[in-house]
């Protein structure tokens, strides 16, 4: 601003230089271990070891003390402390406050803190009836010596040689020359007692919770309606859209719970076709399902859960997609809807089985060579050729539209005789003889037919018809249609 | 554009275009203009081309399709067209929706004929109106090409409705009915039937809107 305004060259000079208001933020660092000098780490080892849900909400609980929590398996966390002392108070207190939830949860636990990751750590597994706790980097080295080996989790060949070379202390390990280590056990073991003396940084990965939308809503008086309990959904939606564009977050599901006064809640679980957050979507698939639903009792609340969250990958818009869409003939507002919309919108009133594609498959049995595919690809058209290999099949007749879900016998077992069903052969025949090794083999001599015109069935129809070689019988297969 | 001016009367001042077109004695040919704009696709048969306005396939309209039983080639119709329309499209093809199929869409044979299977949505509605509403959607939607729906029977209520879905979404509809519909009336801007004739499907045009009804020969070139 100033430059624009000054008049001559030299007033440049006097002018303040422009305020820096970059800033390096020095928590990425700060977390990863790097930085500061002086970190202070809580280790905690359990006894028995947690399941993988457990461990999660374990972290989750230890959230509340620090803001660095760190898994380290297959049973132990890592708290970073140095952080939260001065909310806290005391060290001390800090610890034994940490402790205490573990005697809440009833889960046997050692813990202990010391200024490096592994040296916590390692001490929480010597396994102090009483609470360890070092904040000083000099007394470090003195209280590790005391541990025997086995604290270091090291795997059980080094442990092996180590205590064939007469170490069974950590004290003793220390002393060993550096060289003399690293080329017994491998750099790695050198590099370990450096962490642990907090002479190297040790980056750890941070735990991130795993993040839900759950909103409740709960009525004065029972409600039967379900124009009301859409009308009541309403804000719902709203807040958990803008929980996920908060985080620029979509969801692929969602449960909405219904409660009653007296019997089990009643669950809707709703499958989007893609990773969504937006408004319209959510509440187009929400309305479906709950004009669909059959309540079973009035309802006394709602509660709308979201699955977890996925990144969004935000699609780039076309910016020309309103001229196309009016130039193909959308006389009113073009593209409103996605094809995943659409999908979803069919999916959630007529069930998820009902809405489906098909995929060829190379495969010489008619019957084999195709299936219905459920997962959709709804964003990125896929490639010709269909990624199975369905082009890759040339045949040399034709192949009927319509295949029927189970060859169809010609007039009774009785007759093996085709101009008695009315058939008229007009091309074939082309031999197909495949699958002897799964148990489904087939011998068949198919022919593209005409049925003559007043028969039973299929008058007048070009149908795909085969002759089973071994009963010399006659069925129906396909339709061209 | 095209405009007439009828002219009675010799103005002093030289008017502007907006002041002629708001006269109300100038008739704007906007219907027609907007007619030929209007893509159509070529049906793959001369004939039959030829006897369509616009020579093919009316695009954002609805067409019924009476049929006297299955398998008189009612699809093959329609498919060199979709398939020429998804290829014309580029990278970004839409989506093609058969809804109530009277037997299971056979992948490779229709692979074989060139479209692209992972742009076709097949639905099993549970009913007439399920079925009814699922093509609506899909008309109105404006990500389909075409949606094919073979029904039994519906009312005129709901054919009106997918017409005006049709328009919307600039989709093509077609409307499979048995041949027993016929003499019922329709909104829809196309009605073929197909029955067997003595030795192949025979083709009549019962409405054409801006042409004219009559049979049409399949095997001419």
């Amino acid at each position: 601003m100033k430059r624009q305004t000054a008049k001559s060259p030299t007033a440049d000079l006097f002018a303040a230089p422009p305020p820096v208001t970059q800033r390096l933020s020095l928590e990425p660092l700060r977390a990863a271990g790097a930085a500061p000098r002086k970190q202070l780490w809580y280790a905690v080892v359990f006894e028995a070891e947690p399941s993988a849900s457990l461990i999660q909400r374990l972290s989750r609980h230890a959230l509340r003390f620090t803001s660095f929590v760190s898994i380290e398996p297959p049973n132990a966390l890592l708290l970073e402390l140095k952080g939260s002392l001065q909310l806290f108070g005391s060290l001390k207190a800090l610890h034994a406050d940490i402790d205490a939830g573990w005697r809440r949860l009833a889960l046997p636990a050692h813990s202990a803190t010391a200024p490096s990751t592994l040296a916590a750590l390692w001490l929480a597994r010597a396994g102090h009836p009483g609470p360890v706790v070092i904040d000083d980097v000099g007394m470090l080295a003195g209280q590790l010596a005391r541990l025997p080996i086995a604290c270091t989790a090291w795997d059980g060949g080094w442990l092996q040689t180590l205590r064939a070379m007469g170490v069974t202390r950590v004290g003793e390990l220390l002393r060993l020359p550096r060289a003399g280590l690293a080329r017994r056990l491998g750099p790695a073991a050198v590099q370990d007692l450096d962490i642990a003396l907090a002479r190297q940084p040790a980056p750890r990965r941070s735990f991130v919770p795993r993040e839900r939308f759950r909103e409740r809503c709960d009525f004065e008086t029972e409600v039967e309606n379900v124009a009301y309990l859409e009308k009541a959904l309403e804000p719902l939606i709203e807040r958990c859209v803008r929980f996920l564009r908060e985080r620029q977050a979509g969801v692929q599901t969602l449960q909405l719970k219904l409660r009653h006064r007296t019997g089990p809640p009643s669950c809707v679980q709703l499958g989007l076709a893609s990773i969504t957050g937006e408004r319209r979507r959510l509440t187009d698939v929400l309305t479906q399902k709950l004009a669909r639903l059959e309540l079973a009792a009035p309802v006394r609340s709602l509660e709308l859960t979201s699955g977890s969250l996925r990144a969004l990958s935000a699609s780039s818009l076309d910016a020309f997609a309103g001229l196309a869409g009016a130039a193909a003939g959308a006389a009113g507002s073009g593209g409103r809807d996605s094809a995943p919309q659409l999908v979803e919108r069919l999916r959630a009133r007529l069930g998820e089985d009902a809405v489906y594609g098909v995929v060829s498959i190379a495969e010489h049995r008619p019957e084999a060579a195709w299936r219905r595919v459920h997962e959709l690809r709804l964003a990125h058209p896929c490639a010709t050729g269909d990624g199975i290999g369905g082009a890759g099949m040339i045949h040399d007749m034709p192949r009927p539209v319509w295949l029927l879900h189970e060859a169809l016998p010609l007039c009774g077992p009785q007759s093996h005789e085709r101009h008695r069903s009315g058939l008229i052969l007009e091309q074939g025949p082309e031999r197909i003889e495949s699958g002897w090794w799964d148990g489904k083999g087939v011998a068949r001599d198919y022919y593209i037919a005409r049925q003559i015109p007043g028969a039973q069935q299929f008058h007048g129809a070009r149908l795909w018809v085969f002759q089973e070689r071994n009963s010399k019988r006659w069925y129906v297969h396909g339709v061209f249609a | 554009m095209c405009f007439a001016v009828v002219k009675t009367w010799m103005p002093r001042e030289v008017p502007t275009l907006a002041d002629i077109l708001a006269d109300a004695r100038v008739w704007r040919l906007k219907d027609a203009s907007a007619a030929a704009t209007r893509p159509v696709w070529s049906t793959g048969c001369g004939s039959l081309d030829a006897r369509l306005p616009g020579g093919g396939w009316p695009t954002a309209s609805l067409i019924e399709v009476l049929l006297g039983d299955t398998g008189l080639g009612e699809v093959q119709l329609f498919l060199p067209a979709l398939v020429a329309c998804q290829r014309s499209s580029g990278s970004e093809a839409p989506w093609l929706v058969w809804i109530a199929p009277p037997h299971e869409p056979y992948a490779p044979a229709l692979a074989q004929q060139g479209i692209e299977l992972g742009r076709l949505l097949v639905v099993r509605p549970a009913g007439a109106t399920e079925a009814l509403w699922a093509a609506e959607q899909a008309l109105s939607s404006g990500v389909c090409a075409a949606v094919f729906l073979w029904l039994k029977g519906t009312d005129d209520r709901w054919l009106r409705r997918l017409k005006l879905a049709a328009e919307a979404g600039g989709a093509l509809g077609v409307l499979f009915r048995p041949e027993r519909h016929r003499f019922e009336s329709s909104p829809a801007r196309l009605r073929l039937l197909m029955t067997q004739g003595e030795h192949e499907p025979r083709l009549d045009l019962l409405k054409v809107q801006g042409g004219c009804p009559g049979p049409v020969d399949l095997s001419a070139p």
